[in-house]
């Protein structure tokens, strides 16, 4: 009978265009959005920036000898324009740059003699980005030539003025430090799109079944109300776990079919994520979670006399889910002994290890038997309040 | 046969319901010790205005609602013990009942077969015969939600006869239908009683109760003012005509 009803509601909400929205096309278009917004922002800024005339002014005594340094920096460290400039004072400066006159004005120093070191204020816009990181790249090649310069001029290699020279090791993967990052926004989404899944089915199934005055006709089967419960229930936690499958799916589109991200280290964590293992592992989190979901919903539901009054009832308590989905996404929260017993926490930690590959199978357990355990107690919440006659007739 | 022997039904107010009522009572009382019986072959009816408890007497035979107090048995069983082989026997149809709209009828009519356990083959023909009788063919593989009000009527009718019910309880099923549409329930009860089936309705159109039943009962404020035959009803009727004696009834029981 479970299976009969199971089946009912499932061609039921396929044929629901909000569910579908919610559980498949919103899910399945949200990373291959989402990457390709940021990618395309991301490399229009880029090029952009490269291609933007730095106009830039050099004031000082020295500047007549310092504007040919500038000049001859290679054209592919980003155009640039030498704008003769005799301020008055430091104001005009500021002014010239804030008007967009200027992006980046050089006041250098007098130096007394070769020895003394020349000193250069360098004024700039801190919104602007590019300009910013333009004038460190040519600051940066002039500081190479006037170092090598001066070596020559001394008769120095580099070698023999360096103290030391230090090579940094890092013993964790790449996978692990994208996993710590990638790690904490993915499971993130999963655990939301989990949410948003079971929320449309959870109204339709119970409080629109009332709205619709079908719920009466229902009880009236014989059928136990455990077994209408459990079968609503299940077509419930079913859409919420597809949600998150199409999530998934909507990664891996991004990545193999419209090959949003170009970066090869992110790639290859994106890669290692989208494993049998690693979502049979996540479902695996992702069925008790989603069917303590489902248990937090249905009493909501079944009390609620309509479908906007379940949904404004519903909508705050996104953000009981989301709160304890940024907290697990914070830096320096760890999955122990402690937030193994927080719901919801306790999931997004759990599958932040599995992407980082340093899973701790005992914390990973008490998480999983921890969710499990809300789950049934929310299971037994639905319960009492399906089988509530004031719930049944309002 | 549908046997209620002193049944009661309180419920409980929540505290809102409290206040809209303007009362500080915690307990309503909606049907106070109501016994009747509805026999085979014959039609009962339960009259009363509005609010009367009509529809939560129906509610609680059809075992949506457990009495307070009290004995009902439908067909020999306990309906407050063995509420499922109470329903397995029961055909409930209401005015107000609503169909899953984004299914056929023809879903819609093996779903609620499988609910009521009917064998594939027994199901397809008792469908047949119900299509044919109120020619729903044309209609079969349409949504629901798609159909006219009158369509929708014959596909509830289909619904609740589908497991061939033994009792057939309509909570005042012509509420709101065209005479068109009421005419295919008026010929469903006539039908049901022919085939021997116990059937109870509710209503508050007096012309109708007249139409079809053989037993009345009168409900007022929860409590029954009249329990008897159609016949013993217009026998010691004192008004010119039934309805007017109906409202005789209820105002004599208010005073």
């Amino acid at each position: 009978m479970i299976r009969v009803i199971f089946f009912k509601e499932i061609k039921e909400l396929l044929r629901d265009r909000r569910t579908m929205m919610a559980m498949m096309v919103i899910p399945i278009l949200v990373f291959p959005l989402l990457l390709g917004v940021i990618m395309t922002m991301t490399k229009n800024f880029e090029e952009s920036q490269a291609s933007e005339v730095l106009k830039i002014g050099v004031v000082g005594d020295l500047a007549n000898a310092f504007i040919p340094k500038i000049q001859a920096i290679p054209e592919d460290a980003g155009p640039k324009m030498i704008i003769p400039f005799q301020p008055e004072n430091i104001e005009e400066v500021k002014r010239l740059i804030r008007n967009d006159s200027l992006n980046i004005v050089i006041v250098l120093s007098t130096v007394t003699d070769t020895y003394s070191l020349q000193r250069m204020e360098v004024f700039f816009q801190g919104t602007n980005l590019g300009s910013q990181n333009r004038v460190k790249t040519y600051l940066a090649i002039l500081e190479e030539i006037g170092r090598k310069d001066k070596l020559a001029e001394f008769g120095l290699t580099p070698e023999q003025i360096t103290p030391f020279e230090v090579e940094y090791i890092n013993v964790s993967t790449n996978e692990e430090m994208i996993g710590k990052i990638a790690g904490g926004f993915l499971p993130y989404i999963f655990i939301i799109f989990g949410f948003i899944g079971c929320m449309y089915p959870a109204i339709d199934l119970f409080t629109g079944e009332k709205e619709r005055k079908t719920l009466e006709t229902l009880l009236t089967a014989p059928v136990s109300r455990w077994k209408i419960l459990v079968g609503k229930m299940m077509v419930v936690v079913t859409s919420g776990l597809l949600a998150a499958v199409f999530a998934i799916i909507g990664l891996f589109l991004a990545m193999e079919v419209f090959e949003l991200v170009e970066d090869p280290e992110l790639r290859g964590v994106i890669k290692n994520i989208l494993n049998p293992v690693f979502i049979a592992s996540l479902l695996l989190l992702l069925i008790p979670l989603t069917l303590f979901f489902a248990g937090i919903m249905i009493p909501i539901t079944v009390g609620a006399q309509s479908f906007k009054e379940a949904q404004s009832v519903l909508t705050p308590i996104n953000f009981l889910v989301i709160l304890p989905a940024i907290i697990g996404l914070l830096p320096g929260i760890e999955l122990n002994y402690i937030t193994a017993f927080i719901p919801i926490v306790n999931v997004v930690l759990s599958t932040k290890e599995l992407i980082a590959g340093s899973l701790d199978l005992v914390l990973v357990g008490i998480s999983f038997a921890t969710t499990v355990f809300f789950a049934a107690l929310s299971v037994l919440v639905s319960y009492k309040r399906f089988g509530s006659e004031k719930n049944i007739v309002g | 046969m549908i046997l209620l022997d002193n049944v009661s039904k309180t419920f409980e107010l929540s505290a809102k319901q409290r206040k809209e009522r303007n009362t500080k009572d915690r307990e309503l009382p909606v049907v106070n010790k109501v016994s009747f019986q509805c026999q085979p072959g014959r039609v009962f009816s339960l009259l009363g205005p509005n609010g009367a408890g009509k529809t939560t007497t129906l509610r609680m035979i059809a075992t949506i609602l457990k009495p307070s107090a009290g004995k009902i048995e439908i067909g020999g069983v306990d309906a407050i013990k063995q509420p499922l082989q109470a329903l397995k026997k029961i055909g409930f149809l209401t005015g107000s009942a609503g169909l899953y709209e984004r299914l056929t009828p023809e879903e819609l009519i093996h779903y609620f077969a499988d609910l009521y356990g009917v064998d594939k083959e027994v199901a397809i023909k008792r469908k047949l015969e119900l299509y044919d009788m109120l020619e729903v063919h044309p209609f079969k593989n349409k949504r629901i939600g798609k159909l006219s009000t009158g369509m929708k009527q014959k596909v509830s009718i289909i619904r609740t006869m589908i497991h061939d019910p033994e009792v057939v309880v309509f909570d005042e099923p012509t509420s709101g239908l065209d005479v068109i549409t009421a005419e295919n329930i008026i010929r469903l009860i006539r039908n049901c009683k022919e085939s021997g089936k116990t059937v109870i309705f509710s209503s508050h159109i007096m012309s109708e109760v007249d139409l079809l039943c053989d037993d009345l009962a009168i409900i007022h404020q929860g409590s029954l003012i009249f329990n008897g035959t159609m016949q013993a009803f217009r026998d010691d009727m004192q008004a010119s005509n039934l309805t007017e004696e109906f409202i005789r009834i209820v105002e004599h029981a208010k005073s």
